[in-house]
């Protein structure tokens, strides 16, 4: 049933998918001959190598160092000689600078980046450059540079933190196994971060309510204390957009141009407080992570743990190939996921999920004359009204577009597929913030 | 792997594009199969009290609809849209809102003028077409056809089942409507108006034929709720406001008050026609203005100005209102203080 009965306003319910997956439990995937390190991994500047071809590198040995303030560390995850570094496909489209590791399969480890043991004693500053040295960045998807997000300036006084364990997009359950099998290792994570904020008094764990079994057992996990609360949000998309999560469970609104520290609260997905835990506490920088490869032409649908840089065609090999000729193959979810073109293309750090539609799935028809149901306006998160600003772009009036909001798009793409007429709002949204970008910069 | 498809062929062959890469299976045209499968048990109802010539009213209603659209269309040179069946829609809820005594001439003119000029013409207000009309064309052509054809619409007869042939057979007794004896301004219930109950079945009631068994239009109106195809806050709000105004009216006489709900085009209009998208309010809150400012205005219309037929008037004045209202109501975006302030516009940016 693709609607739920009720008529709801502000999200929109795409089949879930999710059984594919969701009661499977993460195995290891099979590590291939050839590694890819994209030296673009995040949001920021890229990382600089540091390696040449020809060196031995271990596995967590740094490989390429960070760009900038915000940028990212990119290790090897796995020992064996660099044979090439050279301009390689990528997740979102394009070709970036990529260090190809060729793995020996003996997997001698690197020093540890800090001496493992975390203690209570380590001082915020600690904390926060071991967490840059590691390299983590937002793992639900974003990819953003966690060392700089977790440090914001002492005015922002945080006094929530959330933990964003939504998965709202279909298909996609690596959080939600993650969440189950690794419990421990995330309420670690926890108690790490909570410990850089003295405003602190709440820590919400956001999940949505199709997830009952990580209810209990995060229930049981953290029954000790008393800041966190679990709580389960209505299975919706888009339930665990950063902007909507916020609303949802502290009631405030991130103003244009502000981030979530300016009302005082700081996000973090689940993964990401895991990848805390192992920086922090086993001195283990990023470099695996849990993906789930899901969707009907997937032979064998399964949640996998993957060193980052094993290419997606050797991850799909791991679920058996397909069963049929693939329409898309997507890295994260099918309403904000990128398709890909090229399946050589590796497993990056904000990599959740492979998805793979069938060719009827990915079929996208022809759009028709708009006939003012509305229904965009009611399953935006955002409360735009997608119809107009698509219609003023089409119009070429991009200062209508701008005044109707068209910036404050977060492009969760509920316009464009709840559209019964099947016009590329999102895409012509897209347009005009292009054009009013284009214009602000003269 | 064995049974397994090769992943060079796969490769060549996937498709890339912008997200979202799904769609909802729901179309234009599914969305007004809906509507007329809503339209179902009114018509059952309809050949139930009034006989088999109701089937020719109806065919003869759509039918020329759709024809209109395509003939229009074809002569303007524009995109032939009949396949979205919304013209078949428009035409259904035409036949259903004449009653049975109508010549099937009138029924053409009618259907004709709710085509091409209310819905493809746009009455001259801009360019039309499925969407972008401004007043509900099923609403203004009967509104239009019962002011030029009265007489047609004041041959009430009570119904004799399936069986009675054109025109309500031979064996027809003429009657008024409910409506009639309640209306001029009247505070309570004459005792010329049928029981509730039958007023709800439609059972001994003259009318328009989709109209008197208020019974299988709540049906319809269910199925449109659950389907999510119309906000079920329209038709409620509207048929509340106006039973709220008659409350007040009557002193909070209760038979008055649902005598009221349960006469004349009330709930017909508020479920198929206050819903209609391009004629309706856009926003949120829109809505709510228009389906309850569509019933306060029905409700005076049939008191204070005397006007028993006054839902449709209600409805075109609230069509024209709703660009107005749409644009002082437009949502507060997420993390600002104030609603945008732009002028509404719906006409059709890739039109001529």
């Amino acid at each position: 049933m693709e609607f739920s009965f009720m008529y709801k306003e502000g999200g929109a319910h795409p089949d879930e998918q999710k059984g594919f997956t969701d009661s499977k439990p993460i195995i290891d995937a099979s590590v291939p001959k050839l590694m890819a390190y994209p030296i673009a991994m995040h949001i920021g500047a890229p990382a600089a190598p540091i390696v040449e071809v020809g060196d031995q590198v271990k596995v967590g040995q740094m490989i390429a160092k960070e760009g900038g303030f915000v940028s990212a560390h990119v290790y090897s995850s796995v020992s064996g000689e660099v044979v090439a570094i050279e301009k390689r496909a990528q997740a979102g489209g394009g070709e970036v600078d990529s260090i190809i590791v060729k793995n020996d399969y003996a997997y001698t480890r690197a020093e540890p980046i800090v001496k493992p043991g975390y203690s209570s004693e380590t001082s915020n500053k600690e904390i926060i450059d071991t967490i840059r040295k590691a390299g983590i960045v937002g793992m639900g998807g974003a990819s953003f540079p966690a060392a700089v997000k977790l440090a914001p300036p002492e005015e922002a006084k945080i006094d929530t933190i959330i933990l964003n364990g939504a998965e709202c997009e279909p298909y996609s359950t690596s959080d939600h196994r993650v969440m189950l099998e690794y419990t421990d290792e995330i309420i670690k994570g926890i108690d790490i971060v909570s410990q850089l904020y003295p405003d602190l008094k709440n820590i919400y764990i956001g999940i949505e309510d199709n997830k009952k079994d990580v209810k209990e057992v995060l229930e049981k996990a953290t029954a000790a204390n008393k800041k966190v609360a679990v709580q389960t949000l209505k299975a919706m998309y888009p339930q665990g957009s950063e902007k909507n999560l916020i609303k949802s469970l502290t009631g405030r609104e991130v103003q244009p141009g502000e981030l979530p520290a300016d009302v005082h609260v700081i996000l973090l997905n689940v993964s990401s407080a895991r990848a805390v835990y192992h920086a922090c506490e086993l001195g283990e920088p990023l470099i695996e992570r849990v993906i789930s490869v899901s969707g009907a032409p997937v032979k064998n649908p399964q949640n996998l743990k993957v060193r980052i840089g094993t290419p997606m065609e050797s991850v799909i090999d791991d679920c058996e190939g397909f069963s049929e000729i693939p329409g898309k193959v997507l890295s994260g979810g099918p309403m904000m996921g990128g398709a890909v073109g090229d399946l050589s293309v590796p497993i990056s750090k904000g990599m959740t999920a492979i998805s793979v539609l069938t060719r009827k799935e990915a079929q996208i028809e022809e759009p028709e004359n708009c006939i003012m149901c509305s229904e965009c306006l009611h399953v935006c998160p955002v409360s735009l009204q997608p119809i107009l600003i698509s219609e003023a772009f089409e119009r070429g009036d991009i200062e209508k577009a701008e005044k109707l909001g068209a910036m404050d798009c977060i492009e969760c793409g509920n316009c464009s597929f709840i559209c019964p007429s099947k016009i590329p709002l999102l895409e012509n949204i897209r347009g005009a913030k292009a054009a009013i970008q284009a214009r602000q910069e003269g | 792997m064995e049974n397994s498809v090769d992943m060079k062929k796969a490769q060549n062959k996937l498709q890339v594009g912008p997200s979202p890469h799904i769609r909802t299976r729901r179309t234009t045209k599914s969305m007004m199969i809906e509507m007329l499968i809503a339209l179902v048990p009114p018509i059952i109802a309809a050949s139930y009290f009034f006989g088999w010539w109701v089937f020719v009213q109806l065919a003869v209603a759509s039918g020329v609809a759709v024809l209109s659209e395509y003939a229009f269309q074809k002569m303007t040179h524009r995109k032939v849209t009949i396949k979205d069946c919304s013209a078949l829609v428009t035409g259904t809820l035409l036949g259903l809102s004449f009653p049975v005594t109508a010549p099937l001439w009138v029924v053409t003119v009618t259907s004709i003028f709710a085509i091409v000029v209310v819905k493809q013409w746009n009455a001259g207000l801009g360019n039309g077409g499925i969407g972008r009309n401004y007043l509900n064309p099923a609403v203004t052509a009967r509104v239009c056809a019962k002011i030029f054809f009265t007489p047609f619409f004041t041959d009430w007869v009570l119904p004799t089942g399936f069986s009675a042939g054109p025109y309500g057979g031979v064996d027809a007794v003429s009657s008024s409507t409910p409506l009639e004896f309640i209306g001029h301004g009247a505070q309570s219930v004459s005792n010329q108006v049928p029981a509730l109950r039958e007023l709800f079945l439609g059972v001994n009631l003259g009318g328009n034929i989709g109209e008197t068994s208020k019974l299988a239009i709540l049906i319809g109106m269910l199925y449109l709720i659950f389907r999510r195809i119309i906000s079920p806050k329209i038709p409620l709000l509207f048929i509340g406001s106006t039973v709220l105004v008659m409350c007040f009216w009557g002193s909070f006489d209760l038979e008055f008050m649902l005598t009221h709900a349960l006469t004349g085009t009330l709930f017909f209009g508020a479920t198929y026609m206050a819903t209609d998208y391009s004629s309706g309010a856009l926003t949120p809150a829109g809505k709510t203005v228009f389906a309850i400012g569509g019933g306060v205005l029905t409700a005076l219309l049939r008191l204070v100005f005397d006007y028993p037929g006054g839902l449709g008037i209600a409805i075109i004045i609230m069509n024209i209102c709703a660009p107005f209202i749409d644009q002082k109501l437009m949502p507060r975006i997420y993390g600002h203080k104030k609603r945008p302030n732009v002028k509404f516009d719906r006409q059709n940016p890739n039109q001529l």
